[in-house]
């Protein structure tokens, strides 16, 4: 799946992986994120099979008719406000999609997978 | 006067007064927001957060400060509003943890605190951006940490934590180059300072400093025009040609006296990006304007004008669209890695992990010294790194990277797993003594199996091997033979995968292997290895019915 833009000189199209690398590499950034978890279905290729920090993984691109869905799979750090963290993730993916390809989200939908707890002796 | 220690009343007057002094900034932080989203909420968030903790600690009464703390971080926790709000919680939570026992705080204990904070600030964040408020309540808790081996006193401790603290906030920009681009300083950061400003005024028991107002006019005017300008535009979408700014000293003895919201909604027809920044004597101002002439006459109106400055922004505009276009020039790339491989899949695969020559070759087909040193010629690099991905290819690479000049490394890779699990490991800020140890590492980490046909009766390693059986190699000694291609590959993954180790297994299908094939062997796998993870890809090697990756 891709998305195609026209433009005065031709085509562009970019890619889903484009796209979820893009959210992936903003979603790690986001302060509160610990980790992707991946669903075992939505695997990522041979990065991930060689223990390749990737960051695309746990991230859904959907595209239906004309708008553009993202989910995003995380793992959050315990003690943080979850909800805050979530929205924190929304708007930074979606203001870096606007500001690198130009695209307008539809959704960011955060799917909270799981809380690391890090204790400290 | 010297502090000693630090009780509960104090500790919490100085959340107190420092959620105020954060609500009095609250603006000039937003104003600089410009990372990670310029939506210029940083102030409103910082405060909104630090507001909530305070009003926790107002409702108690405690002479414990551990017992204020606690109280304060579950405020800021339930407060936290946005990104830089819910650092703020963090840095408190871990703050209020080490303190928890505490009656009262010495410089020591207070060091101890601030540097728990930030290593459970830190522990949320995957990849943390360095040149936000992260760095700066780092620096200021090692700073602080040094400072309290030495004094006993508060006071002199925390001039000192907010000396540093501000002097990281000024490197931010070094560190994070959207900050940098735009000309200010992070905005989560200058909410900390003003933190630990209000931290300090409580304890000299001094009025607050009113110093943020002036010292960032300039940077609040370089990241408002920021904001503005970031999207793309066309040179003929610009509507007010001409970047106006320049300040007016205010006469008194105008005949109209100065009125701040008159003049900001007067010059408001005039143009957009407008901002206005008085004080009493002195008023900035920052417009773009299609006519900057008649901006510059109604301004005088109130006074003189001092540094003057308009820009056509057309102009501008256009040249930094035919910059990026001269851009373009052949340069030796910083790094190339120069690899071998033999079958299409697999020589794809190698360049989409980012190989920029792949010599075909591979077992029964080794490239030449002379091959290889022509690739590493071709790669045009200042930095190279050889993946020979066979144990036969190493000594040639070896050679190679001896005959050619510059910087070439081999990173001894004895099998196409080995060669992707180094290229996994690469990474082009590194030196090339790095990534090779980093390579090298990553390469051993990877189990390699391989299933191929005997092309004649033999004996190896005390099996009996006839001409046309499977045989399974692993790791390059060969570990089973039979008949049947599905039992040589099953006794072979049974004798390579650990369970308890293992979690990943790559299967690379040669051109002989057949899809019926591969669905036994995924068969197989999920009745006797159901936690593995297994992933298919199509190799197209000769000679190897199938390539096995096991990690």
């Amino acid at each position: 799946m891709s998305i195609n833009l026209q433009n005065e000189y031709g085509e562009v199209t970019i890619s889903n992986d484009v796209i979820s690398t893009i959210a992936g590499g903003t979603a790690v950034e986001c302060y509160g994120i610990v980790g992707m978890a991946s669903k075992k279905q939505l695997r990522d290729g041979i990065a991930e099979m060689l223990r390749k920090e990737n960051i695309a993984k746990g991230i859904v691109v959907r595209q239906e008719e004309n708008e553009l869905h993202i989910d995003m799979y995380i793992i959050v750090s315990y003690g943080t406000k979850i909800s805050e963290v979530a929205l924190n993730v929304q708007n930074q993916v979606k203001y870096t999609l606007s500001k690198m390809l130009g695209l307008s989200v539809e959704s960011v939908n955060i799917f909270i997978q799981g809380v690391q707890v890090t204790q400290k002796a | 006067m010297t502090i000693q220690k630090i009780d509960g009343t104090t500790f919490g007057q100085m959340i107190l007064v420092s959620a105020e002094h954060l609500s009095n900034h609250r603006e000039m932080i937003d104003s600089l927001n410009v990372f990670p989203v310029p939506d210029g909420d940083t102030g409103t968030n910082m405060n909104l957060t630090l507001t909530s903790g305070a009003n926790e600690v107002e409702q108690v009464d405690h002479k414990h400060v551990g017992q204020i703390g606690e109280v304060l971080a579950k405020g800021l926790l339930m407060g936290a509003r946005g990104n830089s709000g819910v650092i703020l919680s963090q840095l408190f939570r871990g703050f209020s943890k080490a303190i928890r026992d505490k009656e009262t705080l010495t410089t020591k204990n207070f060091a101890e605190a601030l540097q728990a904070g930030v290593e459970t600030a830190y522990k949320a964040v995957m990849k943390p951006v360095e040149g936000t408020i992260l760095t700066v309540a780092k620096d200021a808790a090692n700073a602080a940490v040094e400072k309290a081996e030495e004094v006993d006193d508060h006071i002199e401790f925390m001039e000192h934590v907010l000396t540093e603290a501000k002097a990281s906030l000024q490197r931010t920009p070094e560190l994070l180059p959207v900050l940098k681009e735009v000309g200010v300083v992070d905005s989560g950061g200058q909410g900390l300072v003003t933190v630990y400003e209000g931290f300090l005024s409580v304890l000299k028991g001094e009025a607050l400093p009113t110093y943020a107002n002036k010292v960032n006019v300039e940077q609040m005017i370089n990241a408002e025009h920021h904001k503005m300008h970031q999207d793309f535009m066309n040179t003929e979408d610009i509507e007010f040609g001409y970047c106006t700014e320049f300040m007016i000293k205010l006469e008194r003895d105008k005949e109209h006296p100065f009125k701040e919201e008159d003049f900001r909604n007067r010059l408001g027809n005039q143009g957009d990006s407008l901002l206005v920044v008085a004080d009493d004597d002195l008023v900035k101002v920052h417009i773009h304007a299609e006519y900057p002439g008649e901006v510059l006459t109604y301004a005088q109106n109130y006074g003189s004008l001092v540094n003057v400055k308009i820009e056509n922004m057309r102009e501008q505009h256009t040249s930094i669209v035919g910059d990026a276009k001269k851009e373009e020039k052949v340069v030796m790339a910083e790094y190339a890695i120069v690899t071998v491989a033999l079958g299409s899949g697999i020589k794809e695969m190698f360049e989409s992990l980012g190989a920029n020559v792949v010599i075909e070759g591979g077992q029964t087909m080794n490239p030449s010294t002379q091959d290889i040193a022509n690739a590493i010629q071709k790669a045009n690099a200042k930095r190279i790194l050889v993946l020979p991905n066979n144990k036969n290819i190493v000594m040639a690479a070896e050679q190679a990277a001896d005959l050619v000049e510059g910087e070439v490394a081999v990173v001894p890779t004895k099998s196409i797993p080995q060669g992707m699990s180094a290229m996994l490991a690469f990474h082009p800020d590194r030196s090339l003594e790095d990534n090779h140890k980093e390579m090298v590492a990553a390469s051993e980490e990877v189990k390699t199996g391989q299933v191929t046909y005997a092309v004649r009766d033999t004996q190896i390693d005390g099996l009996e091997i006839a001409k046309g059986n499977f045989m399974g190699i692993a790791d390059g000694k060969i570990t089973s033979t039979s008949k049947n291609k599905l039992e040589a590959i099953t006794q072979l993954l049974q004798g390579m995968i650990e369970e308890d180790e293992d979690e990943i297994v790559t299967i690379l299908t040669g051109e002989d292997a057949t899809d019926e094939e591969v669905s036994e062997i995924e068969q197989y796998m999920e009745e006797h290895f159901e936690d593995m993870e297994i992933e298919v890809h199509n190799g197209n090697q000769p000679i190897y019915s199938y390539i096995f990756a096991i990690e």
